[in-house]
């Protein structure tokens, strides 16, 4: 996600590439949830220009305007409008109760459905640091010392303006849903912002949704808002997610509370997780999912299409059938299409593949990600010391060892600039 | 500062009775201008008075008359504004100004709490108290008193100690001063050449116009919910603050110009400074000048880092409070106690003689003056921030030529230490 600091003073040229000025400002209505910015103010020789923000195209490092300066209309700025750099940059918010006062460092925008949008505004050391050109540096510095840089991120939607010409904004008690963002969006403003609203955010979220974000949200920082939560609210979205991402989450709780939690959610969900969390974390164990479909060796592949006609499974668990005897040892495996193109009346047993490559619960998963990596694979099944299916690590739950570090984050931003 | 509720309601209160509200604002351009008379004012003064005469009055005139219109300036921006110093430079001039001011605040009243210190163990010696007791012990008492009790009642308490004071105008009347001589000294401007005279020159013009007084007045402006219609009855109060600074540091100097001066006394100790009381007080004069300074230093001690700490926190928007815990408001609490450790640790050293490192410290002051001037300057003259309250063209030439003053005076300094002169 872009930040205000970042695009401000950027170059703004013309279609045939002549510099005609900088953007100085982007103003918005503060209306809705979070609204869109409307209109640039450009900085040029001749003074301030506003234009729509329509006329502008973003491209790498500077703005372009789709026709010439003097041919793009002026676009008068209603007296409602917002100004993000002279009326909310610097400024202080007010929460309601007047009792916490802080400021704007920076404004965090994102581009949704193709609308660069006011997010969020940032009020935490990060921002400030970004202002002086120094957050990189204080991040590697912050790294070296083990620790992350604070984010201190406030959602526009829980930002109200108070008066638009004082320019002082108030903090809102959450009005409304932060849903309309992707969970993996949220889970970014979610990270930004102070511990409070974080678990406010997730008490206002649809179960399904929060349990979406909280699966993207960095792992220290789930087990704090966990901790926060309260218990009957941390247990229902513990149940809504992947049972391998529940028992990692739980993993980082005090022994205490993970029991605690485990008590409060259903039964189903709570063994699975239980099972897993007997795994050390970082082993196969720990990261496999119990999802997965294991189809009886006696089937016909008519009867195991009717199955998972039945089960209707995540598209995810089709990559791979696993084909399991009446003691749930692992037989083999078959690929949906195996089944699709072999004769109805086929038994599975006879068109699986039965050199499957398995991986013991004890594997660490540095090693499951290589053999993943090795052998193209998009999931791994793992088995006790009997040969006995437990579950199965899926590429998603290894992809970030194969990754450099810190490459999801930085890569994100710079596709969203 | 935060305004808070009960500064609200006290506003509501003010609205129903002019005359009430002139007796309710009367207070913080006098407070400040008490503050102003700390141990960097006490020792400054007197060690202009002592090796200069009278010589340096006419510097006294130029900073006090600057420091009433600096003064007036800042409370108006509080009152037309309702935000603090910190709070407007920030919003005026963004993230990297805002640095470049609280640095310079930062450090201008950290050497001012390194003085009150100074303040604190030299008046402590006059009673036989070693430093390596009294600092510690002062710098707890304080850390302890802010973070535990009200400082508010501290204050007053200071307060009476600090009435000590009073015995300097007494005693220029009882050691007759030659008044032609002092009413020279006030219309004709000279300076000595050397190093010296420019250390003296320049920790007058920074005692008297310290940075800190600026960001406290506005702050308390704020806090006591004057706005534009009170400020009327405020502007009295500030100037007669900035004048009792000024008049305070006049008798200092005349007294030690009349009794140390002809004396030829080098003041180096609290034991130095307290003889210029010696007519006044006869042996007493120890337990006198002891008791104000302590009483002074131990006050400006205590309000020096909080007004700091609320400036800078001010400015960054972090959490800010006494009642916070170091949980809540960990860079408020942290630089609090950041200043009371730096400050007590510098004077520690057995080997630092305390009245030079208070003289030192006032420099300091003096010399990053500019930088908050020109943000002042910049803020008070803006129009669109003030409106017809912005600043006329006699206020901003006086606040240009404060600037310039303190300004040509660091210039010198640094140009005679480099050359050696």
């Amino acid at each position: 996600m872009p930040y205000l600091s970042e695009i401000q003073h950027r170059r703004v040229i013309e279609p045939s590439g002549n510099e005609v000025g900088k953007l100085a400002d982007v103003a918005v209505v503060p209306q809705g949830q979070f609204p869109a910015a409307q209109w640039a103010i450009l900085a040029t020789p001749n003074g301030e220009k506003v234009v729509r923000w329509a006329d502008l195209a973003q491209e790498i490092g500077h703005f372009r305007l789709r026709a010439r300066l003097e041919n793009t209309p002026d676009a008068p700025l209603p007296p409602e409008a917002l100004r993000l750099a002279r009326d909310l940059l610097d400024k202080q918010i007010v929460d309601t109760h007047g009792a916490k006062v802080v400021r704007v460092n920076d404004l965090q925008l994102a581009e949704h459905e193709g609308q660069l949008r006011l997010v969020g505004a940032d009020v935490g050391l990060r921002g400030l640091l970004r202002r002086v050109g120094a957050e990189g540096m204080a991040e590697r510095m912050f790294g070296l010392a083990g620790r992350r840089l604070p984010r201190g991120i406030i959602p526009w939607h829980l930002v109200e303006p108070l008066e638009t010409s004082d320019a002082k904004v108030r903090l809102t008690i959450p009005h409304a849903k932060l849903a309309l963002l992707h969970p993996a969006d949220i889970a970014d403003v979610v990270e930004e912002m102070t511990a409070d609203e974080r678990v406010a955010v997730f008490q206002q979220l649809d179960i399904e949704t929060a349990a979406e974000a909280m699966a993207e949200v960095e792992p220290e920082m789930q087990a704090a808002i966990v901790s926060d939560l309260p218990e009957e609210r941390a247990a229902d979205i513990l149940e809504e997610m992947d049972p391998d991402e529940a028992a990692d989450l739980l993993q980082d709780l005090p022994e205490e509370r993970r029991e605690e939690l485990v008590e409060l959610m259903e039964k189903e969900e709570a063994e699975d997780v239980e099972e897993l969390l007997t795994y050390h974390e970082d082993s196969a164990g720990g990261i496999m999912t119990k999802d997965l479909i294991a189809l009886p060796g006696g089937l016909t592949a008519a009867q195991a299409i009717d199955e998972l006609r039945e089960k209707k499974p995540d598209p995810e668990l089709t990559y791979y059938l696993y084909v399991v005897d009446s003691d749930g040892k692992l037989e083999g495996v078959l690929s949906l299409r195996d089944l699709v193109v072999a004769a109805p009346e086929t038994k599975v047993t006879e068109i699986m593949d039965p050199h499957v490559l398995k991986i013991d619960a004890e594997t660490p998963k540095e090693e499951v990600a290589a053999l993943i990596a090795k052998y193209d694979l998009l999931a791994l099944p793992v088995v006790n010391a009997r040969g006995k299916l437990l579950g199965t690590v899926t590429i998603d739950d290894v992809v970030e060892l194969m990754l450099p570090r810190g490459w999801k984050k930085r890569s994100l931003r710079s596709i969203a600039r | 500062m935060i305004r808070t509720a009960s500064a609200v309601r006290r506003r509501a209160r003010f609205r129903r009775t002019a005359i009430l509200g002139f007796l309710a604002v009367m207070g913080p351009g006098i407070i400040t201008g008490f503050a102003g008379n700390d141990a960097g004012g006490v020792t400054t003064y007197t060690s202009v008075g002592a090796h200069y005469g009278y010589a340096l009055l006419w510097l006294l005139l130029l900073s006090t008359a600057g420091l009433v219109v600096i003064q007036e300036m800042c409370a108006r921006m509080g009152a037309v504004t309702g935000k603090g110093l910190s709070d407007l430079i920030r919003e005026r001039f963004g993230v990297r100004w805002t640095i470049v001011a609280m640095v310079a605040l930062l450090v201008a009243n950290g050497s001012n709490v390194v003085a009150e210190f100074a303040g604190v163990a030299a008046s402590l010696e006059l009673l036989g108290v070693q430093r390596i007791v009294s600092v510690p012990a002062a710098a707890i008492a304080i850390w302890a008193l802010v973070v535990f009790f009200s400082y508010r009642v501290v204050e007053r308490a200071l307060f009476v100690l600090v009435l000590a004071f009073v015995a300097y105008p007494v005693s220029a009347l009882i050691v007759r001063p030659d008044w032609d001589s002092v009413l020279r000294g006030l219309a004709v401007p000279t300076l000595a050449p050397g190093q010296a005279a420019l250390i003296a020159a320049l920790a007058l013009v920074g005692t008297t116009i310290t940075p800190y007084m600026q960001f406290y007045i506005q702050a308390s402006v704020v806090d006591k919910g004057i706005d534009r219609e009170l400020y009327r009855f405020a502007r009295v109060d500030v100037y007669l603050g900035a004048l009792l600074t000024g008049l305070n540091g006049f008798f200092i100097v005349v007294v030690a110009g009349a009794v140390l001066f002809p004396a030829h006394v080098v003041v180096n100790s609290a034991a130095d400074a307290a003889q210029a009381l010696g007519p006044l007080a006869g042996d007493q004069a120890k337990l006198l000048f002891g008791i104000g300074l302590f009483g002074a230093s131990l006050l400006a001690a205590t309000v020096m880092p909080l007004s700091t700490s609320y400036a800078i926190c001010e400015a960054f928007g972090w959490e800010s409070g006494i009642s916070k815990d170091f949980r809540e408001a960990p860079v408020f609490m942290g630089l609090f106690t950041l200043l009371l450790v730096v400050g007590a640790l510098v004077v520690l050293s057995p080997s630092v003689p305390l009245f030079p490192l208070i003289l030192v410290s006032q420099n300091m002051n003096g010399l990053l003056l500019p930088i908050t001037l020109v943000f002042i300057l910049r803020l008070a003259g803006d129009r669109k921030l003030m409106g017809d309250q912005a600043n006329g063209r006699l206020s901003q030439i006086v606040g240009i030529g404060a600037a310039l003053l303190a300004s040509a005076l660091s210039l010198g300094l640094v140009a005679a230490t480099v050359l050696g002169l």
